[in-house]
């Protein structure tokens, strides 16, 4: 299920778009323990916020990548940032990450 | 590259190409600790570093552990090194690699090197030795105690004041882990390895320690021990070093890696801000 012709042909996705796929994306890598009634926004905290843990956050880059394709690099993303930042990392800035790259992308 | 069945074992499994494209400078598998850890130690910390530094970087998740498959039994060191020669053997990696271990992986590291020398181009071991009677010994105190505490809830209440909630939950999961498994009982009967073999060990070795480590003291018997070994001191650290001074660990790893005679590319291999690192290893 690759995505280059989504990304490079048709419009990037918005903001919204991203973020609900990405939610989606959380419901599955939390199977274990679900989302319950816990509301994902762009401010939610993968760790505080999701308890979600280290290789939770591996297996999130796993379905970025194998949807959106190698624009997505989730290693790349977080390698600059140090652990405590990795930690507080909000569903936002990661939402907006992915658009970023995907407009990027669409502009080839 | 997420999930391979090899020898009866769903392993979970990530590996980073070198990210210039280039061909690979060497191969890198790290190996992470016991309980609280996976390969989410590394994936965050050392693994994005080495690829840009044109290494193909190969992180497992080790039995039981991470999203790797947990059968009941089977949690001798003995299995753990298998797992790490069957990886090896599945990814046609046949030529010698350069082990990374933390911790519980450095023991792995070493049980490997003491199997099959051939394989095994350099170790890093971070806060790690090799297993010894006096280490059996440690290990099935530290997992008695981590059993019965991992599962009380006013144990992990402690933790998440003490530590955070993330700690907190990854302590939740090893108490888990723990009690799902024969590991605590598994781990202390493991066989070990003889002095002779331990001194078969010939490949270059580097032991890093936090200076506030317990482990501090082993620096002195492993240098005695194997051939070619050396140690290094990360100041005001304790056990948590790779993920308490990444800046520092990866800066050693990559001066480690260039001294075994790994030609690393560019820009990684610039010097980093000794500041920065500097200040990250005394926090």
């Amino acid at each position: 299920m690759t995505t280059s012709q989504h990304t490079v042909n048709h419009r990037p996705p918005t903001d919204q778009e991203v973020l609900r796929e990405i939610t989606g994306m959380l419901a599955a890598v939390l199977d274990e323990y679900g989302l319950a009634d816990t509301e994902v926004t762009m401010a939610t905290r993968f760790t505080e916020d999701l308890e979600l843990e280290s290789i939770d956050l591996v297996t999130l880059s796993g379905r970025l990548q194998e949807r959106w394709g190698d624009h997505i690099n989730f290693a790349e993303f977080i390698a600059g940032m140090e652990l405590d930042e990795i930690i507080g990392l909000t569903v936002g800035r990661l939402v907006d990450y992915v658009v970023n790259q995907l407009q990027n992308a669409a502009r080839g | 590259m997420a999930f391979l069945d090899l020898g009866g074992l769903r392993r979970h499994v990530q590996r980073l190409a070198p990210q210039d494209g280039g061909p690979p400078a060497a191969t890198v598998v790290l190996v992470h600790g016991l309980l609280t850890d996976s390969l989410a130690s590394y994936y965050f910390t050392l693994g994005p570093a080495l690829a840009t530094a044109g290494l193909d970087v190969l992180m497992y998740d080790q039995r039981g552990h991470g999203r790797t498959a947990r059968p009941a039994t089977g949690y001798r060191l003995e299995h753990f090194v298998d797992d790490l020669a069957a990886l090896l053997d599945g990814l046609d990696l046949t030529g010698p690699v350069h082990l990374v271990g933390n911790s519980f992986g450095g023991t792995v590291a070493f049980g490997l090197a003491a199997r099959r020398p051939a394989r095994v181009a350099s170790i890093l071991a971070i806060e790690s030795e090799p297993a010894s009677r006096s280490w059996a010994a440690k290990l099935d105190g530290i997992l008695r105690h981590a059993e019965h505490e991992l599962v009380r809830e006013t144990t992990l209440a402690w933790v998440a004041e003490q530590r955070g909630a993330h700690t907190a939950r990854l302590a939740r999961s090893a108490g888990r882990l723990l009690a799902q498994t024969s590991l605590a009982r598994e781990i202390p009967a493991s066989r070990l390895p003889g002095g002779a073999e331990l001194r078969s060990i010939s490949c270059p070795v580097l032991a890093v320690y936090g200076t506030d480590s317990d482990l501090a003291h082993q620096a002195a018997w492993l240098d005695g021990l194997l051939p070619d070994c050396r140690t290094t001191f990360v100041p005001g650290q304790e056990h948590s070093v790779l993920v308490e001074a990444p800046y520092t660990v990866r800066k050693l790893t990559l001066s480690w890696l260039h001294e075994c005679g790994v030609r690393l590319r560019e820009p990684a291999h610039a010097p980093l801000p000794t500041g920065r690192e500097l200040e990250d290893s005394a926090r």
